[in-house]
């Protein structure tokens, strides 16, 4: 029998929810591990980086990273398995935009460390102790890898070939996706192996909607009871589905919960949160130019709103990254 | 930081402002000038590109309420502005660094000097540099801060 194909699936800075979306494959795991040679996935088998380190360069037919790089650790294994792989393909939102750990790119490092060893609330720390890179403990030294100054896409540190979106992916856009490595048949490198549209085109809700939609008030989705047919913008909920990416599976939406963006914005824009500011600009209505500024002041953090996901691949998240170069990001 | 003279982009609306020619004689000093034909073509992309790009202030000059020649490309450039400027402060960018006028002034002689005027109000919050506006300079405070210790 010819050798199987060789994968790793590994996690950077992520929450493992992009893994469980892997063993939601269910039965289809059991085909997968059939039609391939897992060589590395830390969260289900005993595989070691020094395995990965003494294969030959790009002796890996697939590299699926999920979890954005925080740290040196994280970006000397994305560096490794690039080297390793014939293929990467970068899995779920932290892996293609950064995710919700890029949310933390609105503070640094250091605020963030002052926070949470210090001023936190919850934090009884005397003494002060933070995390150290190189420790002493009973004669040996102790290493941590450093952490960086901001949050980063897989793609902002190495060349990914193709992107699977998603808080996590849905498993069958998974199976797809593996499906498409085995059979050779993919889209343009650099694609998202997800559907086109946007989401509104596909959701269960836009049934009801009236031909010209105005928001009036701004409201949260726990302080009203919804009609299940109806769009959530129709009752001034904030919905992020006319700049989001389809292919979820809309189970957001079919609890009861307005889309948060995780699939990133459609094919061919870059910053989603512009796409989600100009779709809600266009449908604010007020009686006064005046009343404009004060239905706008009722939103509740809308850069976080906005850019959920994305923070470090918009515009600015950009150009803040740009302020910190990768290997000169230890202070 | 004497001397100083922040770089102003000012995007206006040909309708309302003018279909000029930025090489006028009258619009001399006015160094970033974007005319477009109707202001609800200006993208909340290209403000933020502009200030990727090393503008330290935004001026978005639209048609007055009910004036817009199409149908309500203002009004809606207008809720991207004020969106915006609710964004900006989390990036560490003084919300004053993005100005809307809604007026009217189809030979466009007023637009040096508002530009000017933009620019002396803002100067003294340097030159904008992403998380580095801050109470300090005279601006709002960042962005929503991590909860006080009890
Ligand atoms: S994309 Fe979502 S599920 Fe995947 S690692 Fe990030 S936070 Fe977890
Ligand atoms: S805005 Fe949200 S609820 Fe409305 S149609 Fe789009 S995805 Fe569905």
């Amino acid at each position: 029998m010819a050798q199987k194909p060789k994968v790793a699936i590994t996690w950077l800075g992520a929450c493992g929810g992009c893994d469980m979306a892997v063993v939601d494959l269910d039965a289809g795991l059991l085909d997968v591990a059939d039609k391939l040679d897992i060589v590395l996935w830390p969260v289900a088998l005993d595989y070691k980086y020094q395995d990965v380190q003494a294969l030959s360069d790009c002796s890996l037919a697939l590299a699926i990273i999920s979890g954005c790089v925080r740290n040196d650790e994280h970006l000397e294994i994305a560096r490794l398995l690039r080297q390793k792989a014939g293929l990467v393909l970068a899995l779920g939102a932290c892996a293609c935009f950064g995710g919700t750990p890029g949310l933390a790119n609105f503070v640094g490092r250091q605020e963030i460390l002052d926070f949470v060893y210090r001023d936190a609330p919850t934090v009884e720390n005397p003494e002060g102790t933070i995390p150290q890179e190189k420790s002493l403990v009973n004669g040996h030294e102790l290493t941590l890898p450093a952490f960086h100054e901001k949050v980063r896409a897989i793609k902002q540190v190495i060349d990914v070939d193709y992107f699977l979106p998603g808080c996590p992916p849905p498993p069958h856009l998974i199976s797809q996706a593996i499906n498409a490595v085995l059979a050779g048949d993919l889209p343009p490198k650099g694609s998202a192996l997800a559907p086109r549209r946007a989401l509104c085109d596909v959701c269960p809700r836009n049934r009801k909607k009236p031909a010209r939609l105005e928001i009036h008030q701004i409201r949260q989705i726990h302080t009203i009871e919804t009609d299940p047919d109806y769009c959530f913008l129709e009752e001034g909920i904030l919905c992020m589905g006319p700049a989001t990416r389809s292919g979820c599976g809309e189970t957001c939406i079919r609890n009861n919960m307005p889309c948060r963006g995780c699939f990133g914005p459609v094919a061919g824009v870059e910053d989603a949160g512009t796409k989600h500011l100009s779709a809600l600009a266009s449908i604010l209505r007020t009686e006064q130019y005046f009343d404009l500024a004060q239905l706008v002041e009722t939103i509740p953090d809308p850069a976080g709103l906005f850019y959920r996901f994305t923070q470090p691949v918009s515009i600015l998240g950009k150009a803040a990254l740009k302020m910190h170069p990768l290997d000169k990001e230890r202070p | 930081m004497k001397d100083y003279n922040p770089r102003i982009v000012c995007f206006s609306c040909k309708f309302g402002w003018g279909y000029l020619d930025p090489h006028k004689e009258s619009l001399k000093g006015v160094d970033h000038w974007v005319p477009v034909a109707c202001s609800g073509k200006i993208d909340a992309t290209h403000i933020l590109e502009a200030f990727a790009k090393g503008a330290d202030g935004i001026l978005i000059l639209v048609c007055p309420e009910g004036d817009c020649h199409l149908q309500d490309g203002n009004f809606k450039t207008e809720a991207k502005v004020f969106l915006l400027q609710r964004i900006l402060p989390a990036w560490g960018l003084d919300s004053r660094r993005l100005r809307v006028i809604a007026a009217m002034n189809p030979d466009g002689e007023k637009i040096p000097a508002l530009v000017r005027d933009m620019a002396s109000q803002i100067a003294p919050l340097g030159p904008a540099r992403l998380f580095a506006d801050s109470l300090a300079a005279g601006g709002e405070s960042g962005r929503d801060s991590f909860p006080a210790r009890a």
